[in-house]
């Protein structure tokens, strides 16, 4: 187990670093860059020779290999540094940033795994085949709404026109309600694909029809026997899509204005802030890895057939 | 007379009545005691957070949105008449040609951090703004040229020297640049002023708090009692404090306002202006005072170094149909290179006509014919120009769209780019890509024309000598040395003579079409009132309160 724990968290570091050299590069390739954007804003006014003063202090004309040597040793020593944009220290950024994401991850997925499993339920017990072929349409549907379109239209009635929450001035939970449950309605739908179709194979099997035989309710059928053996390749969708809201959901955060990592990693790349970037980046990495990491620790405790697959290979 | 806002007229029945009951009320003194108690934060909407709070960036309007509250200056510039009045000082001599500048400064103001506003401190702020500050890597101002140095003469009186006649500089002081923060804040390199905390300044209000690209909670400093005449009353302000808040989206912003979600919001485009005053809102229309929203040439672009086609284009510009099409009334057709409420505006507008016949035979005469299929060549190049979308200027994609469409009529293709921030910038360093600029800046002062065109400063023509290394060979030296003249002439009469010049001289060259004068425009809730605005159009809330809901 140890050695198992171990290789991951090579396999980790290695992602990690991938992923900080990767977006490094893509960063120089963009024609420009942070210093650039800021200082020749003609609003500033300022000189050739001031430019290039300030270009030089920043290190901004030195080759890109030096400058990657410098954010990697600088990263490795646990400094984040600046945003160039801002002035702001990125840790601080973060800081403020994080929960705004953290809050809206958990309502959105808490709120799609509730819809996730109500739907299914009615998908799979209700009462007419051409009824339930109906409802199984609906999460491709769901999952075909535009985000965006999806949320304006949810400010507009429930904030705007219904004035039930505010979308400006709120903070904390209150201001991750709306969005959150407006993100649920797409995140649920791949959930209940995934389950709807593992449900299926699971009730075509024999011993479903035993159950039946033996008097056990519908529900009963689905809550006790299905669910345990229709959830693993569910876990494991939900730990992607879970790992993909941490990560920032870029447009809920910008349609509702959130200030939460989507939002900062969206304009960290259009003011090319590398320091800023590389900080999410290495952030998301982190949280997918931990997340997968969970996900498959989860899996033996769900599911007897891979516990005894791994007491077999350990043996 | 110049008004610091046009404010709307609303005319559907219902905000007709409204008015009158508003009017109504409006001199009736109990209600105006009663209501303006004191307390209440305002919640103000912005469009984009800010990005630094060293006072010479100020420009950008987020951040002087932020500094017209927080920071005082030397002066202040009445917003009716454009005079320069008394603020932090009292009283300010000039010698004759323009070098020397003397102030005396009133007694008593400090700044929030409790240092006081003296001579040293003020003398240290200029000397910043004047000549930057290499090792902390803070930039010049662009309204202060020739500075040479400072000299404390007593606590409360401070001299500036110039290398050079600046008659410019006294209004260079009243500017949302020339904001005096604690020598503490000067201490810090130009990074450090992201943070909204570590700027100190004397104002009426003082940062409590930032989230930073999110919210800026300002609380108001209860021993203000120095702010300029035409604010009076004095004393501190009557709210309790702002809180600004971004929500760049712009249907989220206005639907939030609408309703009745915030107080205040900015960046209010044309199309939007209807819905919030049939709400009872108001709309606030602060004119820029400065050269106007207009589109540039690049004449070191050979496709546009003849004058006869920019002048051939000008005349393709149905400006009037621009307005009618996307605007609303507060967007004033241009009549010249700067605003009509700009100091030393000449009206151009015969100059400025629609008249397609004569594009076409200013294109005809240039050697650009019709092919074929009803595009302008010569020796087989196509008149093909670009244009960089520009994100400040109001609708400026749509703005650029209808003008291309008006140009496919003389035969001229317009392409409007768009990209990443740094494509924009290195775009529109290289005439080769972009013959064309949409530009435009406020500032209420003759030295604005200068700011725009000369080519150590924005240089929207890009003539050689200024930040581009893509320029060939096109300079102007007639236009530059009206525009040092504009710059250093020290009688204000002849100032504006030169003035005149300039703008005769960039319009017969066909530079610049002008397309209308740059207004900002707020929405501002009927809750709101007694709301003020500098002279280029920032928000100033010292006196605003608001009633009680």
């Amino acid at each position: 187990m140890i050695r198992y724990i171990l290789s991951r968290a090579a396999q980790a570091l290695l992602v990690l670093w991938g992923a900080f050299t990767l977006s490094f590069v893509l960063l120089q390739v963009m024609p420009g860059d942070a210093v650039l954007i800021k200082f020749q804003d003609p609003e500033l006014g300022l000189s050739p020779q001031q430019i290039s003063d300030i270009r030089a202090s920043y290190g901004a004309d030195e080759s890109a290999f030096v400058q990657y040597a410098h954010v990697l040793g600088r990263t490795l020593a646990g400094q984040l540094g600046y945003s160039i944009e801002t002035g702001v220290p990125v840790s601080r950024m973060l800081h403020a940033a994080y929960p705004t994401t953290l809050r809206l991850a958990v309502v959105s997925f808490g709120g799609a795994i509730m819809l996730a499993a109500a739907f299914a339920t009615a998908a799979l017990l209700a009462p007419l085949r051409p009824l339930r072929a109906a409802l199984r349409l609906v999460p491709g549907l769901a999952s075909g709404i535009p985000v965006f379109w999806l949320e304006i239209v949810a400010i507009q009635l429930v904030s705007f026109h219904w004035k039930l929450v505010p979308v400006v001035g709120v903070s904390g939970w209150a201001a991750a309600v709306l969005p959150g449950l407006a993100l649920a309605i797409p995140i649920s739908a791949p959930l209940t694909q995934v389950f709807l179709s593992a449900a299926e194979r699971v009730m075509a099997q024999p011993f479903i029809d035993v159950l039946r035989a033996r008097g056990a309710s519908p529900l009963r059928i689905l809550y006790a026997h299905v669910l345990p053996n229709a959830l693993p390749p569910t876990l494991t969708i939900s730990g992607l899509v879970f790992g993909e809201i941490l990560a920032g959901a870029v447009v809920t955060e910008t349609v509702f204005g959130l200030d939460g990592l989507g939002q900062l990693a969206q304009q960290a790349v259009a003011n090319q802030d590398v320091a800023v970037l590389q900080a999410i980046i290495l952030i998301s990495v982190a949280g997918f890895v931990v997340i997968n990491f969970t996900v498959d620790a989860l899996h033996p405790l769900i599911d007897p057939r891979i516990r005894r697959t791994q007491a077999g290979g350990a043996a | 007379m110049p008004h610091p806002f046009r404010a709307v007229i609303p005319l559907s029945r219902p905000v007709l009545a409204l008015a009158a009951c508003l009017a109504f009320q409006a001199p009736a003194p109990a209600r105006a005691t009663d209501a303006a108690t004191p307390g209440g934060t305002l919640l103000y909407l912005e469009k984009q957070p800010h990005k630094n709070l060293y006072p010479p960036a100020g420009g950008f309007y987020p951040n002087g949105g932020i500094l017209a509250q927080i920071t005082d200056r030397l002066t202040w510039q009445n917003t009716d008449t454009l005079k320069i009045e008394p603020w932090i000082a009292t009283a300010w001599s000039v010698n004759e040609n323009s070098t020397i500048f003397t102030f005396t400064l009133r007694p008593g103001v400090t700044f929030s951090d409790g240092t006081p506003v003296d001579a040293a401190a003020v003398a240290l702020n200029y000397d910043t703004f004047g000549k930057g500050n290499r090792t902390l890597h803070l930039p010049p101002s662009e309204v202060i040229n020739n500075y040479e140095r400072s000299e404390v003469i007593d606590p409360l009186t401070v001299r500036f020297y110039f290398s050079k006649p600046s008659p410019g500089f006294l209004q260079g002081t009243s500017v949302i640049g020339s904001g005096l923060v604690s020598p503490a804040s000067l201490r810090r390199p130009l990074d450090e002023w992201g943070d909204a905390r570590h700027v100190i300044g004397s104002g009426p209000f003082v940062v409590r708090d930032e989230v930073p690209g999110k919210s800026v909670d300002l609380v108001t400093r209860a021993d203000y009692a120095w702010g300029p005449d035409q604010l009076a009353p004095q004393g501190p302000s009557r709210l309790a404090g702002v809180r600004i808040i971004v929500v760049p989206e712009d249907s989220i912003r206005i639907g939030a306002f609408i309703a009745g979600q915030a107080d205040f919001a900015r960046a209010v485009e044309a199309y939007d202006e209807e819905q919030i005053t049939r709400h009872g809102d108001t709309i606030y229309a602060a004119s820029t005072r400065g050269v106007n929203n207009s589109v540039v040439f690049r004449p070191d672009n050979p496709l546009v170094a003849d004058p006869r086609v920019r002048l051939a284009l000008l005349h393709a510009t149905d400006r009037p149909d621009i307005l009618r099409t996307l605007y609303s009334p507060h967007y004033p057709l241009a009549r010249s290179v700067i605003a009509a409420d700009a100091q030393g505006f000449v009206d151009h507008a015969a100059d400025l006509t629609y008249d397609p016949a004569l594009a076409a035979r200013l294109l005809d005469e240039a050697g650009w014919t019709l092919d074929g299929d009803g595009w302008r060549r010569r020796n087989g190049v196509a008149l093909a120009l670009a244009v960089h979308e520009a994100l400040p200027q109001p609708q400026s994609r749509s703005m650029l769209v209808l003008l291309a469409q008006q140009w496919r009529k003389a035969g001229v293709r317009l392409t409007i780019l768009s990209g990443s921030p740094a494509m924009t910038v290195l775009d529109n360093l290289n005439p080769a890509v972009t013959p064309l600029f949409h530009a435009e800046v406020g500032r209420a002062d003759p030295d604005v024309i200068k700011s725009a065109f000369y080519p150590t400063n924005r240089n929207v023509l890009l003539q050689k000598g200024g930040q581009s290394r893509h320029v060939e060979h096109f300079v102007d030296p007639e236009l530059n040395g009206l525009l040092d003249e504009v710059a250093s002439d020290t009688d204000p009469a002849t100032r504006l003579a030169d003035l005149a010049r300039v703008q005769a001289d960039i319009l017969a060259k066909g530079y610049s079409i002008p397309i209308f004068e740059e207004p900002q425009v707020y929405a501002g809730s009927a809750r709101v009132h007694d709301m003020r605005f500098e002279a280029v159009g920032r928000p100033v809330f010292y006196r605003t309160w608001l009633a009680r809901p």
